[in-house]
């Protein structure tokens, strides 16, 4: 009867034994594979582009001037300063609208075409793709008029170094050339191309 | 005392500090140009702009912090409370669809007698500008978190700039550029001697959506 009670004790302990180890075994294969992170989803929810407006247009562009502009601001504080450096993208597109010819704008005389085209201009007053801005630097608080600021001397920086006489110059002489080999292709081999004043 | 008499010049200095943010905040900002322009990439075209649309899109995002993970072969998700910002910014942008006369030669005309049909080569679209409207930005910061960065801003307005280029062939431009070229193009030609009901102006092919998709420029 002694011996009976022993041998259970003594299987009883080692039942328990093995079990701890199974329960340390699975405990630690377990948290071995436990894993956290923390973080944020970084990309923008579906929302729909509505179509605000839709008009005919009649531009011929002979000149396009692809431009990026760094443009800097900063603050004065006493402890250290605060700066905003952004890169605004933008292109300039140099023609003539079509809706602007006048009556008798092609004219013939003798085998001779003249054509009076519109005065070359800047097709898109608003030019600058903003939101392809990149933002170079930042270091403090800056609101939506700060950024608009920006916006606004990225633009006269622009039209200052690209809407030059030069450049315009060179529109004038590559819409010549393009009028004059669309209407060679037609069979118009003398041709008058002037552009407005 | 000596302790308070030693506070003193700090608060002093503090109040300084934020008296400048307050100037700052004021517009009286020393802006600098002290950059130069970077690169101006000049190109002749000849390319014929018949549509212009307008387009508006919110650009949102949802910035909620989630702590992820797995115990005890049991996975988790949850939101991290206190984390969480949202942010909408609004943005237009002028999208046009043009014509390459770049190519254009003699192949492009075929003439049978007094009529004359104008091959053009395939439409395309692109953005000419976008504009991200500052004032009505709206975004909502929990206490735990910071407000949103200049970097963050551009990357969402660059993201949603992304999705408008990708939304072109749902928007109906291509077929609409199509009839417009004509309506440029006819006027031209009957002032060169042709008359109208002999003009012809068609296009090299029909597309499918797959095709007007490749026809997008993307800027990178």
């Amino acid at each position: 009867m002694r011996k009976t009670i022993e041998n259970i004790r003594s299987i009883t302990v080692a039942a328990a034994i093995i079990a701890v180890i199974l329960i340390a075994v699975w405990l630690y294969r377990s948290l071995g594979d436990a894993r956290l992170e923390m973080g944020a989803d970084n990309s923008i929810d579906l929302t729909p582009t509505q179509i605000e407006s839709i008009k005919a247009v009649g531009e011929w562009e002979f000149l396009s001037i692809s431009t990026e502009e760094l443009v800097d601001t900063t603050r004065k504080r006493l402890f250290g300063d605060d700066q905003l450096v952004r890169i605004y993208y933008g292109t300039l597109r140099l023609g003539v609208d079509m809706k602007q010819v006048e009556p008798g704008w092609i004219t013939q005389r003798n085998d001779t075409l003249f054509l009076t085209l519109p005065k070359i201009g800047l097709l898109d007053r608003d030019f600058i793709d903003e939101a392809r801005t990149k933002s170079f630097f930042e270091s403090g608080t800056w609101k939506a008029e700060d950024r608009e600021a920006l916006y606004k001397r990225a633009y006269r920086k622009m039209t200052a170094h690209c809407l030059t006489p030069t450049n315009l110059r060179t529109a004038e002489e590559n819409g010549r050339e393009s009028f004059r080999k669309l209407l060679r292709s037609m069979g118009y081999q003398k041709t008058e191309i002037k552009f407005g004043k | 005392m000596r302790r308070i008499l030693f506070i003193w010049p700090v608060l002093l200095l503090t109040l300084l500090a934020c008296k400048g943010e307050q100037a700052g905040d004021g517009g009286v900002y020393q802006a600098t140009d002290t950059l130069p322009m970077l690169i101006t990439q000049i190109q002749k075209c000849s390319r014929l702009y018949t549509v212009e649309m307008k387009v508006h899109k919110i650009v949102t995002h949802d910035d909620v912090i989630r702590l992820r993970g797995s115990v005890l072969q049991k996975d988790f998700n949850f939101k991290v409370p206190l984390g969480a910002r949202k942010i909408a910014i609004p943005m237009d942008a002028t999208l046009k669809a043009y014509v390459d006369f770049s190519q254009f030669s003699e192949k492009n005309i075929e003439r049978n007698g007094d009529k004359i049909t104008v091959i053009l080569p395939e439409p395309k679209v692109l953005m000419t500008s976008s504009k991200i409207n500052q004032k009505e930005i709206r975004e909502y910061v929990a206490l735990a978190r910071a407000h949103f960065s200049d970097a963050e801003m551009t990357e969402y307005e660059q993201q949603g700039r992304a999705a408008i280029i990708q939304s072109i062939p749902q928007l109906g431009m291509f077929e609409m550029a199509r009839e417009n070229s004509a309506r440029v193009l006819v006027p031209m030609l009957t002032a060169l001697g042709y008359q109208e009901e002999n003009i012809t102006i068609a296009f090299r092919k029909q597309y499918g959506v797959d095709d007007l998709k490749r026809l997008l420029e993307i800027i990178p």
